[in-house]
């Protein structure tokens, strides 16, 4: 399917539709796509951005607003529809309103009702819709967070590494010390003072509740370096663990196969059947086990389906004759009554070749087609006359003439004598499998 | 015709000697490599009808190898070979330029053929590969290699899909053309079709990348 890249924006030319930018943006993209909408600079309109977000915070309110319902350049839905899809995200999102919302109707309105340190403080006089503006965009960031892409997510944890008070923290350079020293104390700091003021006649809950998170997040941002270090070891940790474990269960099954088929061929060095049988029997395990995707490998059985029943008439047929089976298959489905008759009908047929032709390869080829199967085993041996098989083997007549007919199927058998045999199989599909 | 120049290109000594113990005589062996770089080098200063190519190697594999010498339009014919049977892998360095692909338990004389056919300009499709190839452009939808073939600008033609199921059955050039009552140069020829319109493909989508990136 083709992926359609919008073409370098051109200054004073506007470009359809409007879509977050995926290559120039700072944070979710919106300033540079709004300007490749536009065709005017990103500056501009980050500056209008910047200056509208001071004028009751609207600016902000606007870019979380677009950041969600804008979709990503090369995305199809937004972060918005992304997340009404999913009941749980929906749900983890209405939680999160009503608990900010619950926060901020009990502090405000007992800040406004009962007066206190908070009401004379910096922190809600007449600037309460910058308080609003701030907690609904903490609500915006969790869902942006849960919502988003994982290509743009990977883009957000660049920005997070790379933000000065989480991502150098646990760098030594003095700029980073610093970083996270001074805003740290200053959170202590305004923590301690909001828990000093605590007193009047309102209580003290509210103000302390306050006074202790703005505390607690200063220490957290002090003590930074250790509790990133703490959660990196832990996931890289996890992932050393699954490496481990998946090396482990490589190691298991080539001891299983390769390495005991090694041991019987060195054993059985002296006879050439054995060897090239054993040989064959463990390229086509290690075969299925590294490019069948449909190989369980925990239960090391393959689902049952035409190709797999077909692959166990190579293996049996290759063992127990020591004939080089040539197998192709195109297509797969599921086996039912009827494909487990026609594989058997095959069966039969590669066994009378393996046994009676006397060729050394025996090339069997299966397709699935919309409308029906079929399966074609052909050896270039002997052949044989078909009038004067005897009447009492049963070989041909019982194990595939009328298997395939009580199937709803047909058999075909060509052969010359001197040139080889071809017997063609062909079932038509009961029904419309998807 | 004289015996074709065969030029080897595989990591593995072993497998080298092998298959210059099965074709000595019939084939005139003028250099073998063990690694991409060399192998590029040796094959632009020997000039080799053939080259023998190993799909997996170190450092990109017979792909490197492929692309190197089609961009410095060196125009040597490649037979792939291998023990891989990943579809992936066959069809891409079927699509970046090689004119054939055998697996490593090729018998050598059935191997001796294949070069001598590659040599004359002829393509060579084992009936793995044909397998491949009918998977690559199957019409149902969802079949996995799908994406490796544009199929609406590419279908093969019902002629060509018969010749590459009687491969894919076993039959040799020669059988196909008596059962369908060609020549043997026809069945040749719908090939050699089926494996341009798989290069094509290729094409197709290069051009398409590259306009959609104002490459062009």
């Amino acid at each position: 399917m083709p992926v359609t890249i919008s073409p370098k924006p051109k200054l004073g030319v506007p470009l359809r539709p409007l879509r977050r930018s995926s290559t120039d943006g700072i944070l979710g993209g919106i300033c540079a796509g709004i300007a490749v909408r536009m065709g005017v600079r990103e500056r501009t309109i980050r500056i209008v951005f910047s200056i509208s977000a001071f004028v009751f915070g609207l600016g902000l309110l606007l870019y979380m607003a677009l950041w969600l319902f804008m979709a990503r350049s090369g995305e199809h839905q937004s972060i918005g529809q992304r997340i009404s899809h999913q009941r749980r995200e929906t749900e983890i999102l209405l939680l999160a309103v009503i608990v900010v919302l619950g926060i901020a109707l009990s502090v405000h309105s007992i800040a406004f009702h009962h007066g206190g340190p908070l009401r004379h403080g910096w922190f809600f006089q007449g600037n309460s819709s910058f308080v609003w503006a701030i907690l609904l965009s903490a609500v915006a960031i969790l869902a942006i967070w849960r919502g988003t892409s994982s290509e743009e997510r990977v883009h957000l944890q660049g920005l997070v590494n790379a933000a000065p008070v989480v991502g150098k923290a646990s760098s030594r350079g003095w700029k980073a010390v610093a970083l996270r020293v001074i805003p740290g104390v200053i959170l202590v700091v305004v923590g301690l003072r909001i828990m000093n003021r605590i007193g009047g006649v309102w209580g003290a809950a509210v103000p302390a509740l306050i006074g202790a998170m703005v505390l607690l997040f200063g220490v957290f941002v002090l003590l930074a370096p250790w509790w990133l270090q703490m959660v990196r070891d832990l996931s890289s940790e996890r992932r050393e663990r699954v490496r481990i474990e998946e090396r482990a269960s490589m190691v298991a099954h080539i001891h299983d196969s390769v390495l005991q088929t090694l041991t019987l061929i060195e054993r059985a060095a002296g006879s050439e059947v054995d060897v090239v049988r054993l040989a064959r029997a463990q390229e086509r395990e290690l075969r299925q086990w590294l490019f069948d995707p449909n190989f369980d490998r925990d239960s090391k059985k393959a689902p049952e389906s035409f190709a797999a029943l077909l692959a166990t008439i190579e293996r049996d047929v290759e063992n127990d004759y020591g004939v080089k089976v040539e197998l192709v298959v195109v297509g797969d489905c599921s086996a039912d009554e009827n494909v487990r008759a026609l594989v058997a009908a095959g069966r039969e047929a590669a066994i009378n070749a393996a046994k009676w032709s006397g060729a050394s390869i025996i090339s069997i080829f299966g397709e699935v087609e919309p409308a029906a199967l079929s399966l074609f085993v052909r050896d270039t041996g002997s052949g044989f006359d078909l009038a004067s098989v005897a009447s009492d083997r049963q070989g041909i007549a019982l194990s595939i003439r009328q298997r395939m007919s009580q199937h709803g199927g047909e058999a075909t058998i060509n052969t010359t004598i001197g040139t080889g045999t071809e017997v063609q199989l062909r079932l038509a599909r009961s029904v419309a499998r998807p | 015709m004289s015996q074709p120049r065969v030029f080897l290109v595989d990591d593995h000594e072993l497998i080298r000697s092998g298959i210059r113990a099965e074709l000595s005589g019939s084939v005139e062996i003028v250099g073998e490599a063990d690694e991409v770089d060399a192998a590029i080098e040796m094959i632009l200063e020997r000039t080799p009808d053939v080259v023998l190519l190993d799909v997996h190697m170190p450092d990109g594999g017979g792909l490197a190898v492929l692309k190197a010498l089609t961009q410095a339009q060196c125009k040597v014919r490649f037979l792939a070979l291998s023990v891989s049977d990943a579809a992936e892998d066959v069809i891409a360095i079927i699509r970046a330029g090689a004119r054939g692909y055998v697996t490593k338990n090729i018998s050598g004389p059935d191997l001796t053929d294949a070069i001598y056919r590659i040599a004359a300009g002829d393509v060579v499709f084992s009936p793995r590969l044909a397998g491949f190839v009918l998977d690559a452009f199957a019409s149902e939808p969802g079949a996995p290699l799908m994406a490796l073939v544009d199929v609406e600008l590419d279908q093969l033609t019902p002629r060509e899909r018969q010749v590459l199921r009687l491969i894919a059955r076993g039959y040799t050039y020669k059988d196909i053309a008596t059962e369908l009552r060609i020549s043997s140069k026809t069945v040749e020829s719908h090939v050699s079709s089926v494996l341009r319109k798989l290069q094509l493909a290729n094409r197709h989508q290069l051009t398409n990348w590259a306009s959609e990136r104002n490459l062009s």
